[in-house]
């Protein structure tokens, strides 16, 4: 499959389809996946593709610097592929400006406290039911094996994973409830490496960053803590697609892909609405249906 | 001869400074990840063997937060209140030495002819006991940093794990004395630190490299993967770059001087909207600048201790290791 | 211990609006020991505060004879749109004096050539007002300042009474002509224009130049033809700075602090310098 994808993007380079190539390799301590830019046909072979490939590299899509290239490929797995998606439906990159190139993914394995991968799955994977990665222009990989992948999983979609966590959260009186997020949002230092590393967290001024007027201490209180996890969670309703990009590069561990699952969860509950399905889909914000619920309007 | 204690000695010894108010600052475990904490009962810390922490021991010297003082508006008159005085003792036990390394690099800039005494307070009122390195990472390169898994520098006493439950303690300071003296006992027992983490490159090439190639094309591409988080700085026990806000209302309210990254593009930003370190590249130029060449222009130490904290914390694989090692190639290119 | 980074409460005396979107607000300690004790150097810089909303970085624009501080700024940002609603009798914070300063003592027996363009007057204004408290002890004095428009121009009477002082010629230039019957008895020209009209000899010569990055770089090459040294040609810095006390780490230029080193440097300093700005 590793050279699948790398024969792949040789022709994109070759044929100038794309400038430049984001994809992973190994490029941390001890071989530690991450993201590369290939700009040189020649490079392709320091592209690697395994269960380490972690990061959503949709979020390189975004940033000036990587603009600057020209024309993009990006190499997505079946959530990271989500976030293009909506990238593209809240009209930050317009479809036909990035060639994506989607992997057949089996599981993506945890990383330790010091970032070394482990031979656990990562939880968000254990209900995935889009191995194959949707909405690309090419796909690595035997969609085979993705679809039985996802035959697998799909009985148990809504109940594993995150959404174990997430139930066993709900199950909480809302004391024990908040006396769990005060625990987690105490170890936050507001480095906002979950922003930077979000591929949906493209804004050009974060309202973390505005100060006239300051809506969010930016100071690591608790107080501004709360305000900002919980705002960045609201500004991702309708629109996270789950693909665990915050919590894993979260230094002090807080579990903030279940505070976005909550509000995705609503999301499809209340408006059958999941981020980054299809293309062309109205943002969930931004758009209204007459069969939309009402019945909150008190 | 040597002295030691065992576990038990040392939490007793710990928690009889805790009954006399001193504030002990040990590892804890939240989950699988071990933070640097106050501790309220010894029984919270957890002194087993780990290469680090998720966070530093810098922020009880230099909290992320931090109150300067306060103020009221009363009619056209404002009353400030200055920040009490940091006048407990404290302990911190338990950090790794490439961690504790970092005070004494510290102490000449928040002495550079203005005195902070918010961290030289802190400095004065703590006693800081190491425990020497069982095991490193690849992530480890404090042997080309002058340090080694038994430093000493920042330290009043080490401690070497037994494996038995007891430590050798070596008191390096008065302070470390003071504390241990008379809770030991002599032992032939000598502790030992695990080999020094191996390291491929050389800090002084690539620190000159660093200082005469300011507008090298290779910082933007080398930068390309970089997302501009903070989570390198703030996990760092050395990066002490801060910022300045005002919270609460106009009438009421306090000054605060909070952590701040050099990595972020708002760091640099003037008010007419022009910044000087518009593009990742310029701003991970100026963290090594800082690192390598600023820092010990200024001061006579490199501003790194080679705890690998930043590598660690990294999303997206980065750090101060794995660009030192990118720019050893540099180095390696402008020799050919 | 000091608590370095608290502000002195300071009595806001007078406020004069400048332009559109500047004012100059004179200050004063409320602690009137410290007023009386206050000491600065010309070119030092301040930190003001605006207290429950921040600080903000501005030179001492006024010569230090005076037993009161001032300060000019421009509403830009978070703490400056506060400050323009002072009035006198309020209650703001000031810390300082902080860096470097204008060697106003080895510039005796010099000429003077003072350059500014828009809100970069104030920063000059100071060694524009020893030089005339001292008026002795300077050769020819010379002031190119020039802005967009007439009414961006800050300092405007000013202006005026410095050019009646003896062997003081004031040039004042606007890029963009006033519309007609606007009274206007200055130049339409961009200030490196009037400045190479200026007559410039380089002898026993200093310029201060201070103003945007264009103006300066345009600026340069005609002092230098004049026969200026680079030593002898001086700036003022304005980086983002939060502390002003060298610790902060977000001014320096390499391994230049310019809350500490700076803010006043000579060209011959900042080519040194990397092209961080």
């Amino acid at each position: 499959m590793e050279n699948q994808l790398k024969n792949a993007i040789r022709k994109l380079l070759e044929e100038k389809t794309v400038a430049v190539a984001i994809g992973y390799g190994r490029v941390g301590v001890d071989g530690a996946v991450g993201a590369i830019f290939v700009t040189n046909p020649d490079d392709v072979e320091r592209l690697v593709w395994n269960s380490q490939c972690r990061q959503n590299l949709a979020v390189h899509l975004t940033r000036p610097e990587v603009k600057a290239l020209g024309k993009p490929a990006v190499v997505v797995k079946g959530c990271d592929a989500r976030a293009v998606v909506t990238l593209c439906n809240e009209a930050q990159i317009a479809r036909e400006n990035v060639y994506v190139v989607g992997v057949v993914c089996e599981g993506i394995v945890q990383a330790d406290a010091a970032g070394a991968p482990t031979d656990k799955l990562c939880d968000k994977c254990l209900s995935c039911v889009e191995h194959a990665a949707k909405n690309v222009d090419l796909l690595i990989g035997d969609p085979a094996k993705a679809q039985e992948l996802d035959n697998q999983n799909a009985p148990n979609a809504k109940t594993v994973g995150n959404q174990a966590k997430l139930a066993k959260l709900r199950a909480m009186s809302q004391p024990e409830r908040f006396a769990y997020w005060r625990e987690q949002f105490s170890k936050c230092i507001r480095c906002h490496a979950c922003r930077q590393n979000c591929p949906l967290c493209y804004c050009n001024r974060c309202v973390a960053d505005k100060n006239r007027p300051t809506r969010i201490d930016s100071s690591a209180s608790l107080k501004g803590n709360f305000a900002w996890n919980i705002l960045r969670a609201f500004h991702l309703a309708g629109r996270c697609v789950g693909c665990g990009a915050c919590s894993a590069a979260c230094p002090a561990g807080i579990e903030l892909d279940l505070l976005n699952l909550t509000l995705a969860n609503a999301a499809e509950e209340q408006f059958g609405y999941v981020s980054g399905r299809e293309l062309g889909q109205a943002p969930l914000i931004g758009s209204y249906a007459l069969t939309d619920k009402e019945d909150f309007i008190r | 001869m040597s002295h030691v204690i065992t576990l038990d000695q040392l939490k007793q010894t710990l928690g009889a400074k805790l009954a006399d108010g001193a504030r002990v600052v040990a590892p804890v475990l939240r989950g699988e990840l071990a933070f640097f904490q106050e501790v309220s009962d010894l029984e919270q810390a957890s002194f087993a063997p780990r290469v680090r922490f998720q966070n530093s021991i810098k922020e009880f010297f230099f909290p992320r937060h931090e109150t300067l003082f306060s103020f009221v508006r009363q009619g056209s008159d404002v009353q400030l209140t200055d920040a009490p005085d940091f006048d407990v003792e404290q302990i911190v036990v338990g950090a790794r030495p490439c961690d504790a390394a970092s005070l004494p690099i510290l102490d000449p800039l928040f002495a550079w002819d203005y005195q902070d005494r918010f961290f030289q307070q802190r400095r004065a009122k703590s006693t800081v006991v190491v425990f020497a390195c069982k095991e490193s990472d690849g992530h480890c390169f404090c042997s080309a940093m002058g340090g080694a898994p038994d430093n000493t520098a920042g330290a009043d006493a080490i401690m070497f794990d037994l494996g038995d439950g007891s430590f050798e303690v070596r008191c390096v300071t008065d302070k470390g004395k003071a504390l241990f003296t008379g809770k030991t006992t002599e032992s032939d027992k000598v502790g030992k630190a695990c080999d020094p983490p191996k390291v491929d490159f050389e800090i002084a090439p690539i620190a000159n490299w660093v200082r005469n190639n300011f507008s090298s094309p290779a910082w933007e591409e080398l930068s390309l993967r970089c997302v501009g988080c903070g989570a390198c700085a703030f996990v760092c026990p050395t990066c002490h770059c801060f910022d300045i806000v005002d919270e609460g209302s106009y009438s009421k309210g306090k000054r605060v001087k909070n952590w701040d990254s050099c990595q972020t593009a708002l760091f640099t930003l003037h008010a007419s909207g022009h910044n000087p370190r518009a593009t990742q590249g310029k701003r991970q130029r100026q963290r090594m600048l800082h690192k390598f060449v600023i820092y010990p222009d200024k001061f006579g130490q490199n501003l790194c201790t080679g705890c690998g904290a930043c590598s660690r914390s990294c999303g997206v694989a980065f750090g101060v290791r794995p660009l030192l090692t990118a720019l050893a190639q540099e180095v390696a290119k402008s020799e050919n | 211990m000091e608590n370095i980074y608290k502000p002195d409460p300071m009595e806001v005396v007078e406020v004069h609006q400048q332009t559109a979107d500047v004012k100059l607000v004179r200050i004063k300690f409320r602690d009137p020991e410290k007023n009386a004790n206050f000491k600065f150097n010309i070119g030092q810089f301040g930190l003001y505060s605006v207290f429950g909303v921040g600080e903000s970085t501005f030179n001492i624009c006024c010569s230090n004879s005076k037993d009161y501080i001032e300060f000019c700024f421009r509403k830009t940002g978070r703490v400056t749109e506060r400050l323009w609603d002072v009035e006198p009798g309020d209650t703001i914070g000031f810390r300082g004096p902080f860096g470097n300063s204008y060697p106003m003592d080895a510039w005796e027996g010099k000429n003077l050539v003072f350059v500014a363009g828009g809100i970069a007057m104030p920063p000059i204004r100071c060694a524009i007002q020893y030089a005339l408290e001292n008026r002795d002890k300077y050769g020819k004095i010379t002031i190119v300042y020039g802005a967009r428009t007439v009414g961006d121009l800050v300092c405007k009477d000013e202006l005026d009474e410095w050019a009646k002082a003896p062997n003081v010629d004031v040039l004042k230039t606007v890029d963009v002509a006033p519309p007609e019957g606007t009274p206007w008895n200055g130049r339409v020209d961009f200030v490196p224009t009037v400045l190479k009209d200026a007559g410039i000899t380089g002898e026993n010569t200093i310029a201060l130049v201070v103003g945007p990055p264009i103006m300066i770089k345009l600026s340069l090459p005609i002092l230098v033809d004049a026969g200026l040294k680079d030593e002898d040609i001086f700036t003022s810095l304005e980086n983002r700075m939060k502390c002003g006390l060298g610790k902060c780490g977000r001014c320096n230029c390499g391994s230049v602090y310019v809350c500490k080193e700076g803010p006043v440097f000579t060209q011959a300093d900042i080519k040194k310098m990397p092209d961080d700005f």
